[in-house]
């Protein structure tokens, strides 16, 4: 058995891959250590030195692939990747399609790291810090269960124009200063404390809109939580207000689609008189 | 009144309206640029209310006063609710703001008609025309279209806005002259004819301003009247086919508080309108037209899908062999997808497709076992008839709590 350790880099795998493919070493031969775990190069197996002579042509097009799959925390993260690797370059393009079994959970990785980073561009809040402050003028905290933040942020570019905003997670953080994005594998403390601790005064107008656009008479939690998990409650600020929303509208509410703050305040209708009407 | 009870007002009174989508409007980027705001075709829903809907965008009225007395509205004149009105100024800083934190990608502004058509829609234009000028917005803007209002007018939001919208609202004109007595089938088509016209003459001329660019959509109530789903599908064809629309949107019709008797006081019929939406799906992405869904009059089932029902109908079409059959009726199987079509055409050019290949795929498999074959597989319940898979295919519980609870 090869052992190995990429430090979750994409082009670190790459080399290695390379390598071992040069060598045409099976894919049940190797295996990739979890994060930070296995000690380099603790094989039983002989390793042999230098480039080998297998010459591999891989399509540029599955390579993006395979970068985009590696973007998947989970078992057996880059050893699968090797497995397609392997197959596709010695003929067998089926291991990267749906519906064969490694393609399939090929396809399935790639499919929820889009998914996270659709999550990543839908969910995040940022919020804006005091106008005088220096660094970022909006931050926001984020939890990815998948390696995008590096690649998805920078959809914000587009979106926040020159402003300059920070997202900090538990592990990886990124700052736009206003003209270059920066990443840092591991968030500094001091922007994860940036993200985590600021004001929101005006938070308020958000959380009004959210109850007053929902309609209790339409209450169905299960479709809403199939597009907004459970997971990403915490870190938004409407998180909080679903349940009693749910509750609310369970509680009798379903006859008509107004929100309660509503009904109770005084109406006005519209006599005709005197105004000028046209259409 | 506080901007913020404006807003719980405003918001509450806009909920009925069943569009949200950001989707469709041309790359637009604010990288290097002062101004805010992107755009790039795909739409993003940055919440979901527990009605499972998706918020897109900040889906407000200008104001709730409405001259108008349409039955089903809760903004109606008669209507017993309480009115507010925001200043363009306050729509445009309430939509910066969401849009800075991210909670929404763009307006979708619509009014009650005040004072006049034109006056109303001048005033929608005039927020539309200060987040693009003066404040550089580059995000997404839906107007809604007020019928009667000067094409000029309609013109001049087409510049502006991604998307326009005119809502029907009713599906025939007799149900619009009871409950809309204002409203007429003419104007309507009037305003979609004009947008029509304004997209078409740009479509040709890259160096034309943009147009409208998101394209137009509308929105049909459903079961505020007795029209049935066979009229609606039709309906939905034509517009398709005569104004391009991008989008018809159904909504199942809500009870309203201080309810008029002309319109009725039931829940809203989801089912129905989850229904009417996989049909218009079929309609616009699949080939199919209205008459193969609902030859006659009647309603879509509300027990089994409408891909389904057809496919019951159509036994003789069936089974498919996955290694031989047209893409275009690969698509026509029960519980396969477009996606799933394209994954098996792509597989079967390297090699046989076997059953636990579609297995693998994602499908809904119990769907479409009784109509396809593989190299190792053949139904046996292709000798089955329609009516028996029709009892082991068709959903349970009652579809209506389905809607309600689900
Ligand atoms: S015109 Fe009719 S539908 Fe529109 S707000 Fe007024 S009453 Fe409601």
């Amino acid at each position: 058995m090869i052992n190995l350790d990429c430090d979750d880099l994409f082009d670190t795998w790459r080399q290695q891959a390379r390598w071992l493919l040069s060598h045409e070493i099976d894919p049940s031969l190797v295996s990739w250590a979890a994060e930070g775990v296995g000690d380099l190069f603790a094989s039983d197996h002989p390793v042999p030195e230098g480039q080998g002579p297998f010459q591999a042509r891989i399509p540029r097009a599955l390579l993006d692939t395979l970068e985009n799959a590696a973007r998947y925390r989970g078992d057996q993260r880059w050893s699968l990747l090797y497995e397609v690797l392997w197959r596709v370059s010695h003929g067998d393009r089926t291991a990267m399609m749906a519906g064969d079994k490694l393609g399939s959970e090929l396809q399935r990785r790639i499919k929820q790291v889009s998914r996270e980073a659709h999550h990543l561009h839908a969910f995040v809040r940022f919020i804006e810090r005091p106008k005088a402050l220096p660094g970022p003028q909006y931050v926001a905290w984020h939890e990815p269960a998948h390696d995008i933040l590096h690649s998805a942020s920078e959809h914000f570019i587009g979106r926040m124009g020159r402003h300059r905003w920070l997202i900090a997670t538990p592990r990886d953080g990124v700052y736009y200063d206003g003209e270059q994005l920066i990443h840092e594998r591991r968030c500094p403390p001091e922007w994860q404390q940036l993200a985590q601790n600021v004001d929101d005064p005006h938070g308020d107008l958000w959380l009004t809109y959210y109850s007053h656009i929902f309609n209790p008479a339409r209450l169905n939690p299960k479709v809403m939580q199939g597009h907004l998990p459970v997971r990403f409650w915490k870190n938004l600020p409407e998180g909080e207000l679903i349940p009693q929303l749910i509750t609310q509208a369970r509680m009798g509410k379903q006859q008509d689609g107004q929100a309660s703050g509503i009904s109770t305040r005084a109406g006005k209708r519209i006599a005709l008189k005197g105004v000028e009407r046209s259409g | 009144m506080q901007i913020i009870d404006k807003l719980s007002i405003l918001a509450d009174a806009a909920k009925y309206d069943a569009s949200c989508a950001s989707s469709g409007a041309p790359k637009r980027s604010s990288e290097g640029k002062s101004g805010l705001g992107s755009t790039d075709g795909m739409g993003i829903c940055h919440s979901y209310t527990p009605d499972g809907r998706c918020v897109s965008l900040l889906k407000i009225l200008l104001t709730n006063f409405c001259l108008y007395d349409c039955q089903y509205c809760v903004n109606r004149r008669s209507s017993d609710v309480p009115r507010a009105r925001f200043t363009p100024e306050e729509v445009v800083t309430l939509t910066l703001d969401f849009y800075r934190r991210n909670c929404v990608s763009g307006l979708f502004l619509s009014s009650g008609i005040i004072r006049s058509a034109d006056y109303t829609m001048e005033q929608l234009v005039r927020v539309a025309k200060l987040l693009r000028k003066e404040h550089e917005f580059r995000g997404y803007i839906h107007l809604k279209t007020i019928p009667d209002a000067d094409p000029a007018l309609i013109a001049e939001a087409g510049r502006y806005a991604d998307r326009l919208s005119v809502n029907i609202e009713l599906p025939t004109d007799a149900s619009l002259q009871t409950l809309a007595p204002e409203k007429n089938i003419g104007s309507i088509k009037q305003a979609m004819q004009t947008i029509y016209t304004g997209e078409q003459t740009v479509l040709n001329e890259p160096r034309a301003p943009k147009f409208a660019p998101a394209g137009q959509s509308t929105q049909l109530i459903v079961g505020a009247d007795d029209t049935d789903d066979s009229t609606i599908l039709h309906g939905a064809q034509a517009l398709y086919g005569n104004f391009r629309l991008r989008r018809v949107y159904y909504s199942a019709f809500s009870p309203i508080p201080d309810s008029p008797k002309s319109v009725p006081l039931a829940a809203p019929p989801l089912m129905r309108e989850h229904r009417l939406y996989q049909a218009d799906f079929l309609l616009r992405r699949y080939g199919y037209s209205a008459d193969e869904l609902l030859k006659g009059p009647g309603n879509l089932a509300l027990d089994i899908d409408p891909k389904l029902a057809w496919a019951l109908q159509n036994r003789e079409v069936f089974p498919l062999d996955l290694n031989r059959a047209e893409a275009s009726l690969i698509a026509r199987i029960p519980g396969i997808g477009l996606r799933t079509t394209e994954r098996l055409v792509e597989l079967r050019r390297q090699r046989r497709i076997r059953y636990e290949d579609v297995a693998r795929m994602r499908c809904v498999l119990a769907k479409a076992k009784p109509f396809i074959i593989t190299s190792d597989y053949h139904p046996q319940q292709a000798e089955v008839t329609s009516h028996l898979l029709y009892q082991q295919l068709r959903d349970r519980p009652a579809p209506q709590q389905m809607g309600l609870w689900g």
